[in-house]
C-alpha cells in the first residue's frame, strides 16, 4: 500500500510559563492513499496537535515542531518554505475542525468564502469559481444550493455550516483531509448525516482521511486503521478489527470498557482510575503506569517501546501480549 | 406502606413554557413567542431515574429548570411529594429546595473559583441553616469522602482539580442537604470516557446508598440506557415516548425514538449497519410545524400527521407513545443485530480482576 503521509518521530512541544509542554512526544505513524485512518484519545493526548503539526498550523512560539520527517507523497514537507507549506493547505491537504462556527467568517458569505478557497489554489476565473462552489455545496447535499451560495454562515444550522467547511475543504480535491472532531459539536442524528456524507465523498473522490475523535463509536464506523494516544505517546495502533476485538493495550481495554454500550447490559461500566498525568510531569517509565492495574517495577521505571505484534499491529507495553503476560 | 411511601416524588403534569421573542429598539413587541416547552407530563417515583433525552433545543433542560422552578412556567403544575410547587411563595419554595438539588454540565461554570471546596459544600448547609459550624465541618469531610476526594482537598480550589473530580464536588454539594430528588443536567457529557465512566458508576452507587430519585437529563442514549430506569424522549417541546429502559430500546415506537437509536455510532467494527438516516434539521421552536411536530423528517408522515397533533397514548405495560400510526408501522431494522466484541470481554475481566487486587 501506497503511503501518502507517513509521520516519523514527530515531537511537537510548547514553551509555557509553567514549563515546558511535551504534547506530542515522538510519535511514528501513516496513512495510505485512500484510507481513513483514526486518531482517537482523550482530552490532552496530543491527537489535536498532531493533526495542526501536519498541517504546519502550530503558532511558534510558543509551540515547536520537531520531527525527523513528515513525507507527504514521498516528499518531507518540514524542509518547504512558509510559502510551499501555505500552497499544500486547503490545496492537496485540507482541514476541518469541531467548531464549525468559529471556522467560517461571519461577515463572507458562505459563496465567498468557498470561491476565496478556489481562488487561491487553482487557476479558475472568479465565474467559474462560484460556478464550483455551487458543484461543491451540492456535493455536500446543501438543499437549493444555488440559493444558499450567496447565505451568510448565522442563517445555517451547525450541520449545515459543517457541510460547507466539508464543501471548503473538498473544494480543491485534497489528497488528505484532516478532520478533527467533525462531529462532536453536533446532534446525534445530525452526526450520522455528517459521517454518512463523509464515507460517501471519500467513495467518491478517493481521498485518504485522518480522523482525530475522541469517540469510538466513529472510529468504528468510519475507520480502516486506529491510532491510540495516550500523553502524547501512541499506545497501540492497529487495523480497526483488531483494534476492537483483540486490543492488547490496558488503556485501549480500559477505554473500551468504559463506554456505555446501548446493545450490552452491563450492571457496571468498567473505569480506569486516577486522571491523565500534567503534560510537563510525566512519568518516568510508561506514562499509563500510574493507572494501569498490571503495572509493575519496570513499567514505572523504563518507557515501553511501540513493538511489532502481528500484521500492522503495534503496542507500547511490556506485558504485551497478554496472553502470554497472563500465562506467566 | 403509608401514603407518602408511594406517592411520587415528582408528578409533571402539562407543563408549558414559553419565551416571549421581542423586536425594536424603542418600542419593544413581542413577536412571537418560542414554544420551548409544550403540554409535559411524568412522574418519578421514589428511588427511580428517569432520563429525559432529545437533541439541541427540544426542552429538556428547561423542563429540569421548571421542575425546581428556576423559572416560572407558563402553565402546568409540578408537584414535589405531592405539593404544588408552581405557586408557592419564595420562603416555602426555599425551604423546599433543601430536598431537590441539580448537578449542573459544566461543573467549572457551576463552582465558585474564589471560595474552596470546603467552603462550596458547607454553604447548602449555612443557607438551610443545617447543623453547627463543627458539624458542617464533619460533614464536608464525609462528602468528599462520599464522592471519592479527600479530606485534604477541602483546603483547595476548584481551579486545582480536573474536570472528573470537579463534578464529584458539584455531586458532593447537591449531597449536602440530603435532598431526595437530584436534577442531573447533562452531568457526564463534557468529561472523557473514562472518566464519564467514573462518574456514571459514582451516582449509581450513590442512588442505591441514599435512596435518591434523579431526573437524568441527557442526549446520549448509550449513557442513558446504563444509568436509568424509564426513558422519555423528547422532541421540539414534547414527549414522543416515555417507557421502561428494556422497552423503549428494545421496541421503540416512534419513528423519532428509532432513528435516534439507530443514529448512534456503535463501539463495535463487526457491525457496520444499515442506519435509518433522519433528513434534515429540527424546526425553529419559534415557528414549530402543525400537526405532529416531527411529520417535516418522519418517513412514514401521513396527511393525518400534517394536521392532527398525536395525542401521548398507551401502548401497553406503560408505555406511552404519541404517534397516530404506530401500530401499523414497519419494524425497524433490529438495533441490536449481534456483533462480535471478540477477545475484550475476557481482558476486560482480568483488567476489572488485577485492579480489584490492586485494591484489595
Amino acid at each position: 500500500m501506497e503511503k501518502l503521509l507517513e509521520v516519523r518521530g514527530l515531537r511537537t512541544h510548547f514553551h509555557t510559563d509553567r514549563g515546558l509542554f511535551r504534547a506530542v512526544d515522538g510519535i511514528d505513524f501513516s496513512v495510505g492513499r485512500g484510507r481513513t485512518v483514526g486518531l482517537v484519545g482523550e482530552s490532552g493526548c496530543g491527537k489535536s496537535v498532531t493533526s495542526l503539526s501536519v498541517m504546519g498550523l502550530v503558532a511558534s512560539p510558543p509551540g515547536q515542531v520537531e520531527a525527523d520527517a513528515i513525507l507527504f507523497e514521498g516528499r518531507n514537507i518540514l524542509g518547504l518554505s512558509a510559502d510551499e507549506r501555505r500552497r499544500l493547505r486547503g490545496g492537496k491537504m485540507s482541514m476541518i475542525f469541531q467548531e464549525p462556527m468559529t471556522s467560517l467568517n461571519p461577515v463572507h458569505t458562505i459563496g465567498q468564502q468557498i470561491v476565496e478557497a478556489i481562488l487561491a489554489h487553482t487557476q479558475l476565473s472568479p465565474q467559474a469559481a462560484k460556478a464550483r462552489a455551487i458543484e461543491m455545496l451540492e456535493l455536500v447535499r446543501i438543499p437549493s444550493a444555488k440559493q444558499r451560495v450567496d447565505d451568510y454562515p448565522h442563517l445555517l444550522s451547525g450541520g449545515m455550516r459543517q457541510r460547507v467547511m466539508i464543501a471548503m475543504a473538498l473544494s480543491c480535491e485534497p489528497a488528505l483531509l484532516i478532520a478533527d472532531e467533525p462531529t462532536t459539536a453536533l446532534d446525534v442524528t445530525i452526526q450520522a448525516q455528517i459521517l454518512d456524507l463523509l464515507q460517501d465523498l471519500q467513495r467518491r473522490l478517493g481521498m485518504a482521511m485522518l480522523i482525530i475523535t475522541h469517540d469510538l463509536g466513529v472510529i468504528a464506523e468510519i475507520a480502516d486503521e486506529v491510532v491510540v494516544m495516550y500523553a502524547g505517546k501512541i499506545v497501540e495502533s492497529a487495523p480497526v478489527d483488531a483494534l476492537f476485538a483483540d486490543p492488547q493495550h490496558p488503556y485501549t481495554i480500559g477505554l473500551l470498557g468504559s463506554i456505555p454500550r446501548i446493545e450490552v447490559d452491563r450492571e457496571r461500566l468498567s473505569t480506569i482510575e486516577g486522571s491523565v498525568p500534567s503534560p510537563n510531569n510525566q512519568p518516568k517509565g510508561c506514562r499509563f503506569a500510574p493507572r494501569c492495574p498490571f503495572a509493575d517495577t519496570r513499567c514505572h521505571a523504563e518507557p515501553p517501546p511501540l513493538r511489532d505484534l502481528g500484521p500492522e499491529h503495534r503496542v507500547a507495553c511490556w506485558k504485551a501480549p497478554v496472553e502470554l503476560a497472563r500465562a506467566a | 406502606m403509608n401514603i407518602a411511601e408511594t406517592t411520587p416524588v415528582l408528578q409533571v403534569d402539562g407543563l408549558v413554557k414559553h419565551f416571549p421573542v421581542s423586536r425594536g429598539l424603542i418600542r419593544r413587541k413581542v413577536i412571537g413567542m418560542v414554544r420551548a416547552v409544550e403540554g409535559v407530563s411524568f412522574e418519578i417515583a421514589r428511588g427511580e431515574t428517569l432520563a429525559l433525552v432529545g437533541e439541541s433545543g427540544c426542552g429538556k433542560s428547561t423542563t429540569g429548570r421548571l421542575v425546581l422552578r428556576l423559572m416560572d412556567p407558563t402553565a402546568g403544575s409540578v408537584r414535589f411529594k405531592g405539593e404544588e410547587i408552581a405557586t408557592l411563595d419564595k420562603n416555602a419554595l426555599r425551604r423546599l429546595r433543601r430536598h431537590m438539588q441539580i448537578i449542573f454540565q459544566d461543573p467549572y461554570a457551576s463552582l465558585n473559583p474564589r471560595m474552596t471546596v470546603g467552603e462550596i459544600l458547607a454553604e447548602p448547609m449555612a443557607v438551610h441553616d443545617l447543623h453547627t459550624e463543627a458539624e458542617r465541618a464533619t460533614r464536608v469531610r464525609e462528602l468528599l469522602d462520599v464522592v471519592g476526594l479527600l479530606p485534604e482537598h477541602a483546603r483547595r480550589y476548584p481551579h486545582q482539580f480536573s474536570g472528573g473530580q470537579r463534578q464529584r464536588i458539584g455531586i458532593a454539594r447537591a449531597l449536602a442537604v440530603n435532598p431526595d430528588l437530584i436534577v442531573c443536567d447533562e452531568p457526564v457529557s463534557a468529561l472523557d470516557v473514562s472518566i464519564q465512566a467514573q462518574i456514571v458508576n459514582l451516582l449509581q452507587n450513590l442512588q442505591q446508598r441514599f435512596g435518591l430519585s434523579y431526573l437524568f437529563i441527557a442526549h446520549d442514549l448509550a449513557v442513558v440506557k446504563h444509568i436509568s430506569d424509564r426513558v422519555a424522549v423528547m422532541y421540539l417541546g414534547q414527549l414522543v415516548e416515555i417507557a421502561g429502559k428494556r422497552d423503549l430500546y428494545d421496541r421503540p415506537l416512534h419513528p423519532y425514538t428509532q432513528a435516534l437509536l439507530s443514529a448512534i455510532p456503535r463501539p463495535d467494527p463487526s457491525v457496520r449497519k444499515e442506519r435509518v438516516l433522519l433528513a434534515g434539521d429540527v424546526p425553529s421552536p419559534f415557528a414549530p410545524p402543525p400537526g405532529c411536530r416531527f411529520h417535516t423528517r418522519c418517513i412514514h408522515a401521513q396527511p393525518r400527521c400534517r394536521q392532527e397533533q398525536p395525542e401521548l397514548r398507551d401502548a401497553g405495560n406503560g408505555h406511552r407513545v404519541a404517534c397516530h400510526f404506530y401500530e401499523t408501522l414497519p419494524k425497524p431494522p433490529a438495533a441490536s443485530t449481534e456483533g462480535s466484541l471478540g477477545k475484550l470481554p475476557e481482558r476486560l475481566a482480568a483488567f476489572e480482576a488485577a485492579k480489584a487486587a490492586r485494591i484489595g
